[in-house]
C-alpha cells in the first residue's frame, strides 16, 4: 500500500478533486475491516524507518477567494481550510462549524467551485484558485437565498450548529436537481448530522425551497 | 357556568395555597406556599391567544441560517490563545512522572498546566492541560508531553464489575452499592402465587452520548486586572460566573458570563466543568483569552453520557388484564458516577410491588444529567414487559395499557395514537406477517414533571419612540426561548414580533433558572408574563389622558393600536406619552401561570428484514400534552427531537468500550451511530389540545420516553423477539432468529 500511494504522489495528478463523494469512498475502504486496518500499521510502521522528509516549518501565505473576495492569510501548510476561514481570516469566517474535525459530521461544508466539501478535510493551500462559498455567501439575514428562507419557515432549525453544512450542502444540490423527490433529498443530505432532531423539516424545507425558485 | 354564592368578606389580600416544585438538593419536591388570590390577569383560553399557541418562526433564524449567529466556538480575540486537554489512555492508572519540559519548549506553547486528580479513574480522565497561538500547535504540544503511568486494574463492563473478584473502581468500596428498598417483597410473592402468568426478563439499556454539536467549552477573557469575560456553551448563564471566579481569584460580581447562542446542551452543560477550569487556570497564568473547546473525541470520552441499566424484572398478570405484583431489581450504571433511573414500575398499577435499587461502578467517566434523566431506561424496560405480559395472555397492548393505567389522558392519547398509526391494520400475531420484510406496530406510554419555579426576574422596557426590549439573563438552547419571550411580550402589548427587542444569554441581566428538567418555559414564561402586563399597566395609566382617562385595565392594546372609551392611537403615539427614560417594569414568577405533569404517547411501525436483520422505522407518532403551547411550530419541532433521540437509543447509538483496554472504542461519529436522515421515518408530532390548562409546561423531556418503547414493542410485533438489550442492531436480531442468545455488552 506503500508503493501505491507512493506512486500516485510520483504521478502528476490531473486537478485534485475533494470532493465528498470521493471521501465518502475512501472512509468505506477504511471501515472494511480490522485486515486493513492492521496493514495501516505495518505501513505507518514501515513510513517510521523511511528518512524523513524535509520538514515544511513555518507559514506560508495563502490567498483565498471566499465568498467572491480575495482574503490572504500566512497558515502553516498543515492548516484546514475550516480552521483558516475560522481562526486566521480576519474578520473570520464562522459560519462552517467545526464539530468533528474529522470529515463525519458535515457541519464545516463550504462550496468549493460550486461543489459542497468537507472543509475541516481540504488544507488551505490545496483551496487557493478555487471559489469558496461558505453559508455566508448565500445569502444575508435580510437577503436569504431560498433555502435559508424555507429553513426559517419550516422551522429546520434547533440549536443551529448543523444548519450552515445543511444549508450548503442542500443549496448546492438543488443547483444539481431543482426537482427532487423526498429520497433524493434524504440521500443528499446524509453527509450532514443533526443532533436536536431537525432532519423531517430539513427535508421539508428543502422541498418548499426547491418548489420556491421553480416558481 | 354561573353560581349562586355567598359573597365572601372583602380582605384587602386573600391569599391561597398552592403546591409548587421546589429543587432541594437536586431533587425536585413539592412544597406548599401562599400566595395571593388575585395575582393578576391569567393567559386567557389557549384558544383566544394572537401569537402564542402559533405557528411563530424562529426569531434567531434568519442568523442561524446565514451563518451570522455567533457561537461560543465563534468567538475569537485578540490575542487569544487556544486550550487543549490531555487525556488518560488507560482504564485506571496513576501518574507517576509528567515531561512536559520538550512540549514547553515548542514555538508557540504559553501555558502547561497539571490537572487536579492524582487517581485517574476512566480512559478519557484530565492529565494536563496546554495554551498554544493555534490549535495545531496545542495538539502537537499534547503528543510532546511524556506522561509516565502506573497501569492499575479496571473494570468497565457491568456484568464484570458486579463480580466478588473484580477490580474495585474505589479502593476500599464495593463496586455495587445499594440505594434503595421500596415495597414488600413478601406480599409480592404471595400475589405472583394468585396470577395467571408470570413475565420474567433482564433488560440492558446502553450508555449512549449527549453528542452536542457543539462541543463543551469555553473562551475566558482575563487580561490581568479585577475582571473577567467569559463565553460559555452553557445550559445555565448563571452557573458560570461563580465557579470561575473562584478558579480566577475574582470577586463574582467581576466574572460576566454570556452565551448569545449555544449548540446543544440535552442536560450535559451546567457550571465550567472540568474544560472550564482548565481554561480559567490557562488564561489566569498568561494573561491571555484562551479558548478551551473539547475535540470530539474529548466530548465522548468525558462529557457527557446518559447512564445505563441493567433491570431484572418479574410480573404477574390475570387473565382479565390485572397486573398483581411486580418485583425489580435495578442496577444503575453510571460509570464512577451514581447513574439515575426511574423506580419500577414506572407510571403503571402493578398490585403489590418491590423494587431494589443499586449504583454498580466501572472505570467510565460519570454519566452527566441527559434530557429525561433515569426515565427513557425504566420506560423502555417496564414498556417491554407490559407488552409481553398483554401478548401472554392475548389481549391488545392498546387495551391491556388503559386496564393498568388510572389516569384518564393516557386513555385520550392511546385512543388518538392508535388512530394516528393505524393500529387496525396491525397483524396481532407477532411476526405473524408473510414474506421476509415484516411490519409491526408498538407503543408506549411516558410522563414527566415539567413545572417551574421561582428564579426568573425580566425587565420590559418601553423608550418614547416605542422601542420595546425585554432582558433576562436565561439561555436559549434551540428550545426557542428568544422567540417566546419576545412573542409574550408582543401578545400582551397588541403589537407585532418584530417591535420587540429580547436580551438574554448574559449574566448582567435578570436572574433565570439553568435549562434543565423542561423547567425554562415554565420558570421563564410566567416572569415574562408579569412584566409585560406591569408594562402595559404603566403605559395604560400614562396614556389614559389621550383616551379619556379610563381605568388602565380599560385600556386596549391590539393591532399596534392603543385605545379605550371609542378613541384609538396608534403604538408610537402612545408611547411618546412615556417620560423621557421610558419605563420599565419588573416581572417575577406567578405560580398560576404554570403548572406541572405531562403526558406524552407514542406509537411506531416499523419493517424488519429477516434476512438481514435491517431495521426500516417505518413511521413515529408522538402526542404531547403542555398546558399552553406558547409557539406550536417550535414545540413540534421539539416533540419530533424527542422522537428522533429515542429512536437512536432503540437502534443505532451506544458506547461500545473495550474490556482489555478499558477504553471506548467508537468516540467519534464515524463508529458511534447518530440517526441519520436515511433513518428517519415519518414523524407525526401532535400536540395534544384538548390538554385545556391555561398554564405552560415544559414538555421537552416528555417527548424523549415513550418513543423507545414504542419502537422496541414494535420490533416484537414484527419479528416475535423480544430484544431486551439496546441498541436492536440487525445482530441481534439475526441470533434471536437463530434461537441463540443474545450476549449482552451491559
Amino acid at each position: 500500500m506503500t508503493k501505491s500511494r507512493d506512486r500516485q504522489e510520483d504521478q502528476k495528478q490531473p486537478g485534485h478533486d475533494p470532493s465528498r463523494r470521493k471521501f465518502l469512498k475512501g472512509v468505506g475502504i477504511v471501515g472494511a475491516g480490522a485486515a486493513i486496518a492492521d496493514q495501516l500499521w505495518v505501513e505507518a510502521e514501515a513510513e517510521e524507518q523511511r528518512p524523513a522528509p524535509d520538514d515544511i516549518k513555518g507559514r506560508v501565505k495563502v490567498v483565498l477567494d471566499v465568498n467572491g473576495e480575495k482574503r490572504t492569510s500566512q497558515v502553516e501548510p498543515r492548516t484546514t481550510l475550516l480552521n483558516t476561514l475560522r481562526n486566521h481570516l480576519g474578520p473570520a469566517v464562522t459560519g462552517p462549524k467545526l464539530v468533528c474535525d474529522m470529515g463525519t459530521c458535515g457541519a464545516c461544508t463550504v462550496l468549493l467551485d460550486g461543489k459542497p466539501v468537507y472543509s475541516c478535510l481540504v488544507l488551505a493551500v490545496d483551496a487557493e484558485n478555487k471559489k469558496i462559498t461558505t453559508v455566508e455567501g448565500l445569502g444575508s439575514p435580510d437577503k436569504p437565498n431560498a433555502v435559508q428562507a424555507a429553513f426559517v419557515e419550516n422551522d429546520a432549525l434547533m440549536c443551529g450548529f448543523c444548519t450552515p453544512g445543511f444549508v450548503t450542502t442542500i443549496s448546492a444540490y438543488l443547483k444539481k436537481n431543482p426537482n427532487p423527490t423526498l429520497a433524493e433529498v434524504r440521500e443528499a443530505c446524509k453527509g450532514n448530522f443533526c443532533r436536536c432532531g431537525t432532519y423531517p423539516r430539513v427535508f421539508e424545507a428543502a422541498l418548499a425551497a426547491a418548489k420556491a425558485s421553480r416558481a | 357556568m354561573q353560581q349562586q354564592q355567598p359573597q365572601p368578606q372583602p380582605s384587602p389580600k386573600p391569599k391561597k395555597k398552592i403546591r409548587v416544585p421546589r429543587v432541594v438538593n437536586g431533587v425536585e419536591q413539592m412544597v406548599e406556599i401562599e400566595v395571593d388570590e388575585d395575582t393578576g390577569p391569567g393567559w386567557g383560553p389557549n384558544d383566544k391567544h394572537t401569537l402564542l399557541n402559533h405557528k411563530i418562526t424562529r426569531v434567531d433564524g434568519p442568523k442561524k441560517v446565514t451563518g451570522m449567529a455567533l457561537y461560543t466556538y465563534d468567538m475569537r480575540l485578540p490575542g487569544m490563545l487556544y486550550g487543549r486537554i490531555l487525556r488518560c489512555p488507560h482504564g485506571h492508572a496513576r501518574v507517576t512522572k509528567l515531561d512536559t519540559e520538550a512540549a514547553s519548549k515548542l514555538p508557540g506553547v504559553k501555558a502547561i498546566i497539571q490537572g487536579p486528580l492524582t487517581e485517574l479513574r476512566f480512559a478519557g480522565a484530565p492529565v494536563a492541560a496546554v495554551a498554544a497561538t493555534t490549535p495545531e500547535i496545542a495538539g502537537d504540544a499534547l503528543r510532546a508531553i511524556k506522561v509516565t503511568y502506573e497501569v492499575l486494574p479496571h473494570v468497565v463492563h457491568a456484568t464484570d464489575a458486579i463480580r466478588p473478584d473484580a477490580p474495585k473502581v474505589v479502593a476500599e468500596e464495593n463496586n455495587l452499592q445499594e440505594k434503595a428498598k421500596n415495597g414488600d417483597l413478601q406480599k409480592a410473592e404471595t400475589a405472583f402465587a394468585t396470577a395467571d402468568a408470570i413475565v420474567e426478563g433482564e433488560y440492558f439499556s446502553q450508555r449512549v452520548h449527549h453528542a452536542c454539536l457543539e462541543t463543551h467549552g469555553m473562551v475566558v477573557d482575563y487580561r490581568g486586572g479585577d475582571s473577567a469575560s467569559i463565553y460559555a456553551s452553557t445550559q445555565g448563564t448563571f452557573t458560570i460566573p461563580g465557579d470561575a471566579a473562584k478558579e480566577l481569584g475574582l470577586e463574582q460580581s467581576k466574572v460576566i458570563a454570556s452565551v448569545e447562542h449555544m449548540g446543544g446542551g440535552f442536560g450535559s452543560k451546567f457550571g465550567i466543568g472540568i474544560e472550564g477550569m482548565f481554561a480559567c487556570r490557562l488564561s489566569k497564568q498568561t494573561k491571555s483569552p484562551v479558548k478551551l473547546m473539547l475535540t470530539r473525541y474529548d466530548e465522548f470520552v468525558m462529557a457527557g453520557n446518559r447512564s445505563g441499566s441493567w433491570q431484572k424484572l418479574k410480573a404477574g398478570v390475570k387473565n382479565d388484564g390485572t397486573i398483581v405484583a411486580l418485583t425489580a431489581r435495578q442496577y444503575r450504571l453510571g460509570g464512577i458516577g451514581q447513574g439515575s433511573q426511574a423506580g419500577q414500575p414506572y407510571i403503571y398499577r402493578m398490585g403489590d410491588t418491590y423494587r431494589e435499587v443499586y449504583a454498580l461502578h466501572t472505570n467510565e467517566d460519570s454519566s452527566i444529567a441527559m434530557r429525561a434523566p433515569g426515565h427513557p431506561q425504566a420506560s423502555f424496560a417496564i414498556e417491554s414487559l407490559v407488552d409481553e405480559l398483554a401478548y401472554k395472555i392475548k389481549m391488545d397492548p392498546v387495551a391491556f395499557r388503559k386496564k393498568n393505567l388510572r389516569d384518564e389522558v393516557y386513555h385520550r392519547q392511546l385512543d388518538r395514537g392508535a388512530k394516528e398509526i393505524g393500529w387496525s391494520r396491525r397483524n396481532p400475531v407477532a411476526g405473524g406477517n408473510p414474506g421476509p420484510l415484516k411490519r409491526g406496530m408498538g407503543c408506549a406510554v411516558g410522563t414527566w414533571g415539567g413545572g417551574g419555579n421561582n428564579q426568573c426576574k425580566v425587565d420590559v422596557t418601553i423608550l418614547q419612540d416605542g422601542a420595546v426590549y425585554v432582558a433576562v439573563g436565561t439561555q436559549d438552547l434551540g428550545t426557542g426561548t428568544r422567540t417566546y419571550t419576545r412573542a409574550i411580550v408582543a401578545e400582551e402589548l397588541g403589537i407585532g414580533m418584530n417591535d420587540v427587542e429580547e436580551h438574554i444569554g448574559n449574566s448582567k441581566l435578570g436572574a433565570a433558572n439553568p435549562s434543565g428538567g423542561s423547567t425554562t418555559a415554565p420558570s421563564l414564561s410566567p416572569s415574562v408574563k408579569d412584566a409585560a402586563i406591569k408594562a402595559r399597566m404603566m403605559m395604560a395609566e400614562r396614556v389614559a389622558p389621550l383616551l379619556g382617562n379610563p381605568k388602565p385595565e380599560e385600556v386596549v392594546f391590539s393591532g399596534g393600536n392603543v385605545s379605550a372609551n371609542g378613541r384609538s392611537i396608534t403604538w408610537k403615539q402612545a408611547a411618546a406619552a412615556l417620560p423621557a427614560a421610558g419605563i420599565t417594569s419588573h416581572g417575577v414568577w406567578r405560580a398560576d401561570l404554570q403548572a406541572r405533569g405531562v403526558h406524552g404517547v407514542s406509537f411506531a411501525e416499523v419493517e424488519v428484514d429477516i434476512e438481514t436483520g435491517f431495521i426500516r422505522p417505518i413511521k413515529m407518532v408522538h402526542i404531547q400534552d403542555g398546558g399552553l403551547p406558547l409557539n406550536r411550530l417550535t414545540m413540534e419541532s421539539q416533540i419530533n427531537g424527542g422522537m428522533i433521540q429515542s429512536l437512536g437509543m432503540a437502534f443505532y447509538e451506544g458506547r461500545v468500550m473495550d474490556a482489555q483496554l478499558g477504553m471506548q472504542l467508537n468516540p467519534g461519529f464515524g463508529d458511534y451511530k447518530l440517526p441519520g436522515s436515511l433513518e428517519m421515518p415519518e414523524m407525526v408530532p401532535i400536540i395534544d389540545d384538548d390538554d385545556k390548562r391555561e398554564a405552560v409546561i415544559g414538555i421537552a423531556e416528555g417527548c424523549i420516553i415513550p418513543p423507545l418503547g414504542a419502537l422496541v414493542n414494535a420490533v416484537f410485533n414484527a419479528t416475535g423477539l423480544r430484544i431486551r438489550d439496546l441498541p436492536i442492531t440487525p445482530d441481534k436480531i439475526l441470533m434471536g432468529l437463530m434461537n441463540t442468545t443474545v450476549i449482552s455488552r451491559g
